[in-house]
């Protein structure tokens, strides 16, 4: 009982007691080895075309390593600011984040979508922000009461926190985004005590919209076509499907040890496209094979996994939902992203964190699992609730 | 315990273990994580089975992947004379390439007109060239011949020029000019129909489109060469992938033909045109309707007697073929055309063979013993009067003819004839026919047997593209066309008329100067008949004999050994007495070695009123005794068969001869 009750109230109680609040090491160096692992993966994919066309092959990689410079910034901010302010902020942030995905509307598309703001040289994607906008949003709203059991209408209120973002984000189009909304309010509901009957009546509801968007023909063309292409992986392979087969082939050709680092031909000469971004797993898999492959599946595993442990020590609700809003966030974009490249899950514009090319899907989650070490530095030891038992 | 509240909400009755438990976010937690190791393990296990189960396979594709074949053009193979002499080769040629799948479509058009710009062309014919190809694919501008200083231009704007290259290409060369345009045909790049017709064949490399180059395509092409490129996805090559296929160089194509009697055959051939245009000049006009337009046609053939071997073949108008290399400009084939310069007359140019044809009645007179009515032999005599009355043959054409009324040729008999030319002979042959076919009507055709049997009104089987198989008429073909094309014959059908008109060569008879030829050639062998052909063998690019073509018999006919001698003595007396011996004159005695006969086929108005003169033929063999080659002259529209064609005909035997050829000059305007 003590142990329950520290955990949930420890707020300034134990913590004052704490000599000095430690950040989550593991954490930190997972994220950036793979932050690191990116920068090489990114000038392996780009050097032989930048050479031949700008005749300066590290461009991109040098690019990608000032995100990541940005990324970690974040992410140390994120750790150092108390993460139990955002409580406060709740409405601001969750204004903002709508403000600017309807800002992001009005700026003209690039390769069919409005998902960009230009800002100087880089492009702002103010979607990547909201996910831990949300994120923080949704634990806030439902860590304010602490309750036992969620209240229907709660949950009504909690979903349409979701809707709002999603919908506007689908007009971007952005598909894979939205599912990603969808996916962090299932994990933190889940977390936050949704009961049985809720679950069901969620998963009604779940797979009724799913009919109505193909009954309503809601789909863009080309969002059929991928999940045409998924269902048919033979068909079309050099238009539909010619990512996936590429994809695969890339892959697939790495074996068990892969063709080497700057060997792998998929790579090197630049078959895939969007291969630094949303297919940069393929760059790992062709190069190091099913060793390099597992072992960023590995990595991926731990660093879920400790953001998991930081939910389950977490020293008040708010603390465990958006740790648990970060896992979930973070575990959706390893499954369908590594999973598209291995023909697992249609094809959907989602990046892989941290290793993907591109700065503000980095700093976004870098700046989420700050706020996650936040609530980590804030923990209470459980070496010293045991002494306490 | 520090918030009563958190006590105060535990529900008072949950089931399981989370009722005293109030840390249920870390069961859910718990969930959580296992759903999510779930998740890695699925990732896990799929990345297994792509990797390693069926890894190696991927692995095959991804080499696959940027590897480019492309295929490497093969030099045609040399067409060369019966001596070895080259007429036709191979040379290197830098071409434009443009490969599609490296050309950005929005910059497709900037493109075009830069490569227009530096070609000197219109955009136009340069989208034109691009757009053979397919998109994403390659397209060889083979139009655009290019110098080494427009190569360079293109290098060095390689940069805005994306997927434009320098290739150095094997393309035709002729060596020779206009010379034997005719027989060496030209190239081409296949057209659509020839792709559907024979897919194997490559769009960007040029097929033969006539003459021997279209007949011997199969051996002139050569067997394309192999190279695999290491590409990446954009199509940039990068290095050669493992050993190249050499290409191999078409096999040579050795012609029967001699350099030097088509040099001196297609030269006298314009001297004929000439003379026949000099004397149209001096001619006083009778008749307004009448004038005579200019000669420009006119066609000669050599050929050997004993094996159908063609020693000179020329057609006038011609062409030179290597205006068709890297394409012929629309203003030059359109002047060509207009002008029938792509017609070979030899194989292709249908005419009345006029008298000339009186050797094919004369051989089936004696063969088959019809002569004239009241004549029992050959040597038999009638008179050959200025007309002839044959009313009870049909309406049409009451009063007939001879070339000398209102005179008469005096009394001749079948040698005289035929030395003389003598229609009413040979009509009172028809005659006969006509009449006996009342009682043996397997007698009717039986001229047109002899000529069929001797090749006309069917194909030589020359080895050359587009041969016209002419027109032989008889009872059937008649009733035939009745049915087919009733406007070419009257209602009434095949007539006694129509028969007489045959046997001089003239109404329903149409035949090509190498069809005569063969016709003339079988009767005075004996009755062999050959194939012609000017093709004599096939040697690979390394000088091996790949094929000989041997003298082709095609058929023999049963002649008389007495028949042919008596031919070639009447042949040789028009050279000597009779149409043609004026212009056999400045021969001298070597004229005795000749043979030959005269014809000219009938001038006439055309339903649109316009005059066509007489065409003169004169169809020749030596030596008489032992006959080696038979040659054809024939001049379209070009006047008298004696004045203009024989004396042709005279300087090719002067030239076949060793005899000094002596100037051309009109022999006698007989026949008309």
């Amino acid at each position: 009982m003590a142990l329950v009750s520290r955990t949930w109230e420890g707020v300034g109680g134990l913590f004052r007691d704490r000599p000095k609040p430690t950040p989550d090491v593991i954490m930190f160096l997972l994220m950036a080895g793979l932050m690191a692992l990116s920068g090489v993966m990114v000038y392996s994919a780009t050097f032989v075309r930048l050479e031949a066309d700008i005749g300066d092959p590290s461009a991109a990689m040098r690019r990608q390593l000032v995100f990541a410079g940005l990324a970690l910034t974040a992410f140390i901010a994120g750790s150092l600011i108390d993460y139990r302010h955002y409580r406060r902020m709740l409405i601001p942030l969750y204004v903002t984040t709508i403000v600017m995905l309807i800002a992001v509307l009005f700026f003209p598309p690039h390769q069919g979508a409005s998902r960009w703001i230009p800002v100087g040289p880089f492009q702002f994607q103010p979607s990547e922000f909201a996910k831990v906008a949300l994120v923080v949003v949704l634990a806030g709203f439902l860590a304010a009461k602490p309750e036992r059991k969620l209240k229907w209408d709660r949950l009504g209120l909690a979903l349409l926190l979701t809707v709002v973002p999603g919908y506007l984000i689908f007009q971007q189009p952005d598909l894979g985004t939205m599912l990603v909304f969808g996916f962090i309010a299932v994990g933190i509901l889940f977390v936050a005590g949704t009961g049985i009957k809720q679950i069901v009546v969620l998963i009604i509801a779940g797979v009724a919209g799913v009919i109505a968007v193909f009954q309503l023909e809601v789909l863009r063309n080309y969002q059929m076509q991928r999940l045409a292409g998924f269902f048919d992986q033979s068909y079309d392979l050099q238009g539909v499907n010619w990512n996936l087969y590429q994809s695969q082939i890339a892959i697939g050709s790495g074996q068990l040890f892969g063709r080497g680092l700057f060997q792998g031909t998929q790579t090197r000469l630049s078959f895939i496209p969007s291969q630094t971004t949303d297919f940069i797993f393929t760059t790992v898999g062709e190069q190091f094979g099913f060793i390099g492959g597992s072992a960023v599946l590995i990595v991926y595993a731990i660093l879920v996994w400790r953001v998991l442990m930081v939910a389950a020590g977490a020293p008040n609700r708010f603390g465990v939902l958006i740790s648990v809003g970060m896992a979930s966030l973070l575990s959706f974009h390893i499954f369908v992203n590594i999973g598209m490249t291995i023909g697992l899950v249609p094809v959907t514009g989602l990046p892989l964190p941290f290793l993907s090319a591109g700065g503000s899907a980095m700093i976004a989650m870098a700046g989420g699992l700050g706020i996650v070490n936040s609530v980590w530095r804030s923990r209470t030891p459980v070496g010293e609730f045991q002494q306490v038992r | 315990m520090r918030d009563p509240r958190s006590r105060h909400r535990s529900p008072p009755a949950s089931r399981s273990s989370t009722a005293e438990n109030p840390t249920k976010p870390t069961l859910r937690v718990g969930l959580l994580a296992v759903l999510f190791t779930v998740g890695f393990a699925v990732l896990f296990m799929r990345l297994w089975f792509v990797q390693l189960a069926v890894g190696p396979e991927w692995a095959r594709q991804a080499d696959q992947n940027i590897i480019r074949v492309e295929s490497v053009a093969a030099p045609r193979g040399n067409i060369v004379d019966q001596n070895g002499i080259v007429l036709a080769t191979s040379r290197p040629q830098l071409v434009l390439e443009v490969d599609r799948a490296a050309l950005p479509v929005e910059v497709e058009n900037d493109v075009i007109q830069r490569l227009a710009a530096i070609l000197d062309v219109s955009p136009v014919e340069v989208r034109g060239q691009v757009e053979r190809a397919r998109s994403g694919e390659v397209a060889l501008l083979t139009d655009f011949l290019v110098d080494t200083d427009t190569a360079y231009v293109v290098m060095e704007q390689r940069r805005s020029l994306p997927g434009v290259t320098v290739k150095a290409l094997p393309v035709r060369g002729y060596l020779r000019g206009q010379l034997m345009g005719h027989v060496l045909g030209h190239i081409g790049l296949p057209s659509a129909d020839d792709l559907e017709r024979l897919p194997q064949l490559d769009a960007n490399t040029p097929i033969g489109k006539l003459g021997v180059e279209r007949e011997y395509d199969d051996f002139l092409q050569g067997t394309p060469g192999k190279i695999a490129y290491r590409i990446n996805a954009q199509g940039d090559v990068l290095d050669v992938f493992g050993d190249p296929e050499e290409p191999v160089q078409g096999s040579t194509l050795r012609l029967t033909l001699e350099i030097p009697i088509q040099e001196a055959v297609e030269e006298i051939l314009v001297d004929a045109i000439e003379l026949s245009n000099a004397l149209k000049e001096d001619r006083e006009p009778t008749d307004p309707t009448r004038i005579p337009g200019p000669t420009e046609r006119a066609a000669a053939l050599v050929m050997e007697v004993d094996t159908g071997a063609i020693l000179a073949m020329a057609s006038y108008p011609n062409f030179e073929p290597e205006a068709f290399v890297g394409g012929i400009d629309v203003d030059t084939f359109e002047e060509l055309s207009s002008r029938q310069a792509f017609n070979n007359l030899v194989i292709q140019g249908l005419k009345p063979p006029a008298s000339t044809f009186k050797v094919i009645t004369y051989m089936t007179a004696v063969e088959e013993g019809i002569l004239p009515e009241g004549v029992s032999s050959p040597d038999e005599p009638i008179q050959c009067s200025p007309q002839l009355q044959a009313d009870f043959v049909d309406p049409s054409q009451l009063v007939w003819r001879n070339w000398t009324y209102p005179e008469s040729d005096g009394s001749q008999n079948l040698h005289d004839a035929l030395r003389r030319s003598c229609n009413i002979y040979f009509w009172q042959i028809a005659l006969s026919i006509w009449e006996l076919k009342d009682d043996e009507p397997e007698y009717e055709d039986v001229v047109q047997d002899w000529a069929r049997g001797l090749g006309l009104g069917r194909g030589t089987q020359v080895d050359l593209p587009f041969e016209n198989e002419g027109i032989l008429g008889d009872r059937r073909l008649f009733e035939e066309w009745q049915e087919s094309q009733p406007w070419r014959v009257r209602k009434e059908g095949w007539l006694g008329g129509d028969l007489m008109n045959l046997v001089v060569g003239q109404g329903p008879i149409l035949a090509t100067p190498i069809q005569m030829a063969v016709a003339y050639a079988s009767a005075v062998n004996g009755g062999t008949v050959y194939q012609p052909r000017v093709a004599d063998r096939i040697e690979s690019s390394e000088g091996e004999v790949v094929r000989t073509m041997e003298p082709r018999v095609l058929r023999t006919l049963d002649i008389h050994e007495d028949t042919v001698e008596s031919l070639r003595k009447d042949l040789a007396s028009v050279v000597s007495r009779g149409t043609a011996r004026r212009a056999f004159d400045s021969m001298g005695s070597a004229a005795d070695l000749i043979g030959g006969k005269t014809g000219t086929a009938q001038a006439f108005i055309d339903q649109d009123g316009k005059f066509h003169d007489s065409t003169a033929w004169f169809i020749g063999v030596a030596p008489i005794d032992d006959p080696l080659w038979v040659v054809v002259v024939m001049v379209d529209e070009g006047g008298s068969g004696g004045a203009v064609a024989a004396p042709a005909a005279r300087a090719i035997f002067q030239y076949l001869l060793r005899e000094p050829v002596t100037a051309l000059e009109a022999g006698e305007d007989t026949e008309r």
